[in-house]
């Protein structure tokens, strides 16, 4: 078995060496260009995930989402159940909020969004909204008539432009009406515009939680308390961690909260990959069957005289094999070579979504998965043709 | 050391059955150099490849060495190929990538011979036909003597109980022919070796021992070669 893999590499050695350069050059190409399409699209797509992943968690949620009991409105003394939550370890940050829906009207233009009622010092523990004022400021903890809308809410005077019903280009300091769901309407002052690159944050308004429940008439009361930890990922064991602390809340994760949306998102993208991969593994697997079929059938002769020198026939195979792993080996490192460029490329110059920049993931396993799909093919693709051509009986090959 | 028995090869069937061998039988011994002449259509060519185990007979019997060859497997015989055979076609059919060296080496490192042994025995049999000065040549920088010389270092290089040569001289001019069977005759004479060679040049008679003349698949006549004894010694002594 030995023996014969020697001689097979022996034979497939020298043919690479001394065949014909042109196409074994342009096949390793185009094998490397099938690589960097099996890697390149998953790891924008895994680049995506990613974003949209740390957006939710930045804009959003928070790492925990603590929700009213079943059959209630809003979560009961919840100033008692942030300081309980805050003292957990692992817990950096709590936030109550309110979320509701209103009417806000400026110069005739009228939109709907969600409102958040947020204690602004809380919220900054918790998710990074504020960092990311384009003009004017973030809400203080004192404010009562003023609101803090985002970009796309505040729209453009051309109304072309906007991408949502907007307000028509309200700038920092103009006055906007307010109607809640309770049928008050108050005035506001926009005290800040915020451009996240998260469509919610951006298509949404904010005022504090004080303002809010003086709407209301509520008192020490939350729709919601998003919570931060120190580290994301475990987010399923802090969750039995504040279930053993006491809160009797429901307790969502982020990626529970977000699911749907996230998951369509992928779904969709993993569907064109899908289709890209199959594409490309298709590309390879007949490049190289043409390749190998023609070389073998070019050397039908050649393969019967070796037949009847006593070269074994799965010899003769695996020498094929041997070239077709070659073809697969170089052009593998060469794909690897252009994705490293690639993505130093793209690192200069990052593809923007409209969640911001995104930075492809490549994980190891995604490689692995790659090269591995690669390896079968290119031998398959290796195999069938030296198998049909080393099939045929040593005269007739002979005699061409 | 050969024995064939009524060997027949019939190719096709019914009206358009082509009966290629028709009944040949025959016996070659240890050490002689036999020659397989006649027309073009005679049959010789396939009688050669029946012995190569190129091919199988349709009916009849063939001992190769006490082997009966007819009952071998398709691996069977690749492997009886690689050690008890040598071929050497018309076309001196060597691998074009492989240096005159590589293509000697192959046989023997197929039979499993360390590198250092298929050197060796490959440096000696180069030697044997002349060639110990071109053996990193590849096959397109050497005229047809030289490459058929390859191809006969080749066929030898297992040290074979009977080496085969269809035509060996087809495309080789005077000179060039001379040189081969030369060759051949001192293979024979000095190695011992079997030797069965097809040809239809009539001036190649004075090689052979025993000359068995084909027509029509059949063994027309066999008759003893013209060979100067006293130059050639007994050969299938």
């Amino acid at each position: 078995m030995f023996e014969d893999s020697k001689v097979a590499f022996f034979l497939a050695k020298r043919s690479i060496a001394r065949g014909n350069k042109g196409t074994l050059y342009l096949t390793i190409l185009i094998i490397g260009m099938v690589f960097v399409n099996l890697i390149f699209l998953p790891s924008i797509i895994s680049g995506v995930a990613v974003l949209f992943n740390q957006q939710t968690i930045d804009y959003s949620y928070g790492n925990l989402v603590i929700e009213p009991k079943k059959n209630q409105v809003y979560i009961n003394n919840a100033d008692e159940l942030q300081r309980k939550i805050e003292r957990i370890p692992g817990v950096t940050g709590v936030s109550p909020r309110y979320l509701t829906g209103a009417t806000i009207v400026y110069k005739g233009n009228e939109v709907t969004p969600l409102l958040y009622a947020i204690n602004p010092d809380d919220d900054r523990r918790v998710l990074k909204i504020a960092s990311k004022v384009a003009s004017g400021e973030y809400l203080g903890d004192g404010d009562t008539d003023q609101i803090v809308i985002g970009f796309r809410l505040a729209g453009n005077d051309d109304e072309k432009l906007d991408v949502i019903p907007s307000l028509g280009g309200v700038d920092v300091g103009k006055v906007v009406d307010v109607t809640f769901n309770n049928g008050v309407t108050r005035q506001y002052r926009i005290k800040g515009i915020i451009n996240s690159d998260s469509y919610d944050v951006d298509s949404n308004a904010f005022i504090t939680k004080n303002e809010y429940e003086s709407v209301f008439g509520l008192e020490d009361k939350a729709n919601q308390m998003l919570v931060r930890t120190q580290e994301t990922g475990n987010e399923d064991m802090m969750r039995n961690t504040l279930m053993a602390f006491g809160v009797q809340e429901k307790i969502w994760t982020w990626e529970e909260k977000s699911a749907n949306f996230l998951n369509q998102i992928i779904g969709s993208f993993n569907i064109i990959n899908f289709i890209g991969t199959i594409v490309s593994l298709v590309i390879a697997i007949v490049v190289i069957f043409i390749v190998i079929f023609i070389n073998t059938v070019y050397r039908r002769k050649q393969i019967g005289i070796l037949k009847a020198i006593g070269i074994d026939r799965s010899v003769i195979i695996k020498s094929y094999l041997f070239q077709a792993l070659f073809i697969f080996a170089i052009g593998t490192i060469i794909g690897c070579g252009f994705l490293v460029l690639i993505l130093q490329l793209l690192a200069a110059n990052p593809i923007v979504f409209p969640g911001g920049p995104v930075a492809p993931v490549v994980d190891a396993m995604l490689i692995l998965r790659s090269t591995m799909s690669l390896l079968a093919v290119s031998l398959i693709a290796g195999y069938i043709p030296a198998w049909i051509t080393t099939r045929e009986d040593i005269l007739t090959a002979i005699r061409g | 050391m050969i024995i064939g028995s009524d060997l027949r090869r019939y190719y096709g069937l019914g009206a358009v059955q082509v009966r290629a061998l028709d009944g040949v039988s025959l016996e070659i011994q240890k050490g002689e150099f036999i020659g397989v002449m006649g027309p073009s259509g005679s049959g010789k060519s396939t009688l050669l490849h029946l012995l190569g185990l190129l091919d199988r007979p349709t009916s009849g019997s063939l001992l190769i060495d006490g082997v009966d060859v007819g009952v071998l497997d398709e691996r069977a015989r690749t492997v009886f190929r690689l050690r008890r055979l040598g071929y050497v076609f018309q076309d001196y059919a060597l691998v074009p990538e492989l240096t005159a060296q590589e293509n000697v080496y192959l046989p023997s490192m197929a039979r499993g011979m360390t590198p250092q042994e298929c050197t060796l025995v490959c440096s000696d049999i180069l030697g044997v036909v002349g060639l110990g000065d071109r053996i990193h040549h590849l096959p397109s920088q050497m005229s047809g003597g030289e490459q058929q010389r390859v191809a006969i270092a080749r066929a030898l290089v297992n040290r074979p109980a009977l080496l085969l040569a269809d035509e060996p001289c087809a495309n080789l001019d005077t000179r060039n022919s001379k040189v081969i069977l030369d060759l051949f005759r001192k293979l024979n004479h000095d190695l011992h070796q079997t030797i069965v060679m097809v040809s239809h040049e009539e001036w190649h008679k004075s090689y052979f021992d025993r000359i068995i003349s084909m027509k029509d698949g059949v063994i027309e006549t066999e008759t003893n070669g013209n060979r100067d004894s006293d130059s050639m010694g007994n050969p299938s002594g």
